[in-house]
């Protein structure tokens, strides 16, 4: 270990901590997982067990939702005490095997998923004769870089959102264009997992591109990507939007019509990354109650006290370290039905993925429809 | 113990799409990614666990050109005390036995107690190197290892046979063992952990520091003349089935039934 213990809670900021259990009280883990955010906060300022480290498989069931932090009453950031002890264990090179090869495939191919990097525009190949996409790379030139993201670059059931997503910004009158295969992953993933020396690798290649084609404002349909490239790219040469943002703006000026009914019953889900960390609560609950026909119901836990979908922090990549209790997005699932709701809408590549897999584990396929704000957005405009 | 690790830097061809250069005697690389051959991997673990356990050190030599360093730079990384790369355009074209012959005159400098290489490389498959460097060197060996069991001048270790099976040897040192993927797992490299050795130096050696002629090593050195390499071709189309789930099934079990599949 290269931090000595004194240093290691210097680093963290770990002092001001009274031990109120407030970040364990609201970490949706801590139900179900052996991680007790508390618990770790004091271990790391008595320098306990921080050689064993290496143990602790229940660092990695972290969401990095980030409700610890922002709940502390100390304005400490609990959360980072969790990234810091990964980036312990990753610099010492014992990690999960999904973890390595996210990070490898991140090192090679510029995204998590293995994707070969010199297809990362595929999805695009498969887009309807009308949709047309400038390419920064090849020379075009427009007023947003559509970040299109790792995962709607490489899942075939979020390349679907980031079709309909063009074709609303289409209808919406959205100058914008992509950076082509020369796209590279965000990072906030390969951050929250600890590995930190990538990260900024990804950043300096990143920030290297849009300034060479003099980009200035980028809108994202991802949370994660958005959160990254708003909160910890270097600050102020960048207009971050997420779509939902730009799509309601659009909406507000009469830019967006939304004629075609849309006779269901539907809830929002509202993503960690866009919610509670980025307090966009209001534009996609906008957009969704300006569709025609369409029935809105609030979920009990919504907004602030939205409950994590655990698909945040690495956790695409690797499973909970134990089994005991229900997965999140179970739960999350249950609620929805409970409202009677036909659709569970969010905003998000990974809740769609964590949802709808749920969906199906809970046996609700013939109930719940899973989908993206955007996608809704298309049915009504068609 | 001291260990000599052999190793390769490879093109990674999985999900790529892959088509044969002009000579028609290789697949155009270009646009891959090049990764340690996953066997070295496994190889350069076992060596580093065995030096954390026992002492010693761990020296790893690559014949290849300068972009091998990526890969040597990971293994000083994950723990590698030194690293030597053999280069020369003499090299080129070496089949198995010449790259063994390379390997074997740049081992022959260095003291050691055991050589770990991987059973096989990803790109050509072989599965030669190993074996014949041990022969040149005039030590055992052991092939296809998931098992390594050090007692004091001699190891004991377990061979991966077919159908599950596995063999248990005793072999005296200094030996040479092919290490199969699964005996350890591989530690990850950060990029902080590349940065950390990136000045770190490589010795590189070529054919004359070697003592080797050229006509010993290369394509002349070789008794393996690679004719032409080609893509499988491409065979009848497949039947896509439609239907509900049901239906599908249904229409599965008919066809094996027709083709004899089902009896
Ligand atoms: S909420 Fe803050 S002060 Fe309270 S136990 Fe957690 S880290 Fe400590
Ligand atoms: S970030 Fe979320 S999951 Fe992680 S410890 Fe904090 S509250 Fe728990």
């Amino acid at each position: 270990m290269e931090l000595s213990e004194q240093t290691f809670a210097q680093k963290f900021d770990l002092y001001g901590c009274f031990q109120c259990g407030k970040c364990t009280g609201g970490c949706p883990v801590s139900l179900k997982s052996k991680l007790n955010i508390r618990r770790l906060m004091i271990e790391a300022i008595l320098g306990r067990n921080l050689d064993r480290l290496g143990e602790r498989e229940e660092l990695w069931d972290c969401t990095t939702c980030k409700t610890c932090t922002i709940r502390c009453p100390r304005g400490l950031k609990p959360m980072d005490l969790v990234i810091g002890m990964r980036g312990m264990l990753v610099e010492e090179g014992h990690i999960p095997k999904t973890i390595i090869e996210a990070m490898e495939n991140t090192y090679k191919h510029r995204n998590p998923w293995g994707k070969p990097k010199n297809k990362r525009t595929e999805w695009t190949k498969t887009l309807p004769e009308d949709v047309k996409v400038k390419n920064f790379s090849e020379g075009d030139r427009a007023e947003f870089l559509y970040f299109a993201g790792c995962t709607a670059s490489s899942d075939p059931r979020i390349q679907e959102v980031a079709k309909a997503l063009l074709f609303s910004f289409q209808q919406g009158e959205v100058d914008f264009g992509i950076l082509g295969n020369e796209e590279q992953c965000c990072g906030n993933e390969i951050r929250r997992m600890g590995e930190a020396g990538l990260f900024e690798e990804l950043v300096e290649g990143n920030v290297n591109r849009f300034e060479s084609y003099q980009i200035e404002r980028i809108v994202t349909m991802c949370p994660h990507g958005f959160n990254v490239l708003k909160n910890e790219y270097p600050q102020g040469r960048f207009d971050v939007l997420h779509t939902t943002q730009l799509l309601a703006k659009r909406l507000e000026e009469g830019k967006l019509s939304l004629k075609k009914e849309v006779k269901k019953v539907v809830t929002y889900h509202d993503p960690c990354f866009l919610g509670k960390q980025n307090s966009v609560f209001d534009e996609p609950r906008i957009l969704l109650k300006a569709i025609p026909g369409l029935t809105f119901k609030e979920m009990d836990r919504s907004r602030e006290r939205s409950l994590c979908c655990e698909g945040g922090g690495g956790r695409m990549w690797v499973e909970a370290s134990s089994d005991t209790g229900q997965r999140l997005a179970e739960i999350r699932v249950n609620d929805a039905v409970e409202l009677d709701a036909e659709i569970l809408v969010t905003a998000c590549p990974f809740c769609i993925l964590t949802l709808e897999d749920a969906v199906k584990t809970s046996g609700h396929e013939d109930r719940l429809r899973v989908m993206d704000v955007t996608e809704l957005l298309v049915e009504a405009i068609e | 113990m001291n260990i000599i690790v052999c190793i390769k830097r490879v093109p990674e061809t999985t999900d790529a799409d892959i088509s044969i250069d002009k000579s028609g005697k290789d697949i155009d690389k270009s646009s891959l990614v090049f990764d340690l051959n996953e066997w070295d991997s496994y190889a350069i673990e076992e060596a580093i666990l065995l030096k954390e356990k026992l002492g010693g050190t761990v020296t790893v030599i690559s014949m290849g050109g300068e972009e091998s360093n990526e890969s040597l730079r990971k293994c000083l990384a994950m723990g590698a005390d030194d690293a030597i790369r053999l280069t020369d355009p003499a090299f080129n074209g070496s089949d198995g036995f010449a790259t063994a012959r390379v390997l074997a005159e740049a081992v022959r400098k260095i003291p050691y107690d055991l050589i770990l290489t991987g059973t096989q490389a990803e790109d050509d498959g072989y599965g030669q190197v190993g074996v014949v460097l041990a022969e040149l060197l005039g030590i055992p060996h052991a092939a296809v290892v998931n098992r390594i069991e050090v007692q004091d001048k001699r190891l004991k270790v377990h061979r991966e046979l077919e159908g599950g099976l596995e063999e248990v040897v005793e072999i005296d040192l200094p030996a040479l063992l092919t290490i199969q993927t699964g005996i350890n797992e591989p530690r990850y490299v950060s990029i902080m952990g590349i940065r950390k050795v990136a000045k770190k130096e490589i010795k590189s050696f070529g054919a004359p520091e070697l003592n080797l002629k050229a006509d010993e090593v290369g394509l002349s050195g070789s008794d393996i003349r690679l004719e032409k390499v080609f893509l499988p071709p491409v065979g009848e189309a497949a039947e896509i089935l439609e239907g509900k789930p049901e239906e599908i099934a249904l229409k599965v079990s008919e066809i094996l039934r027709d083709k004899g599949g089902l009896s």
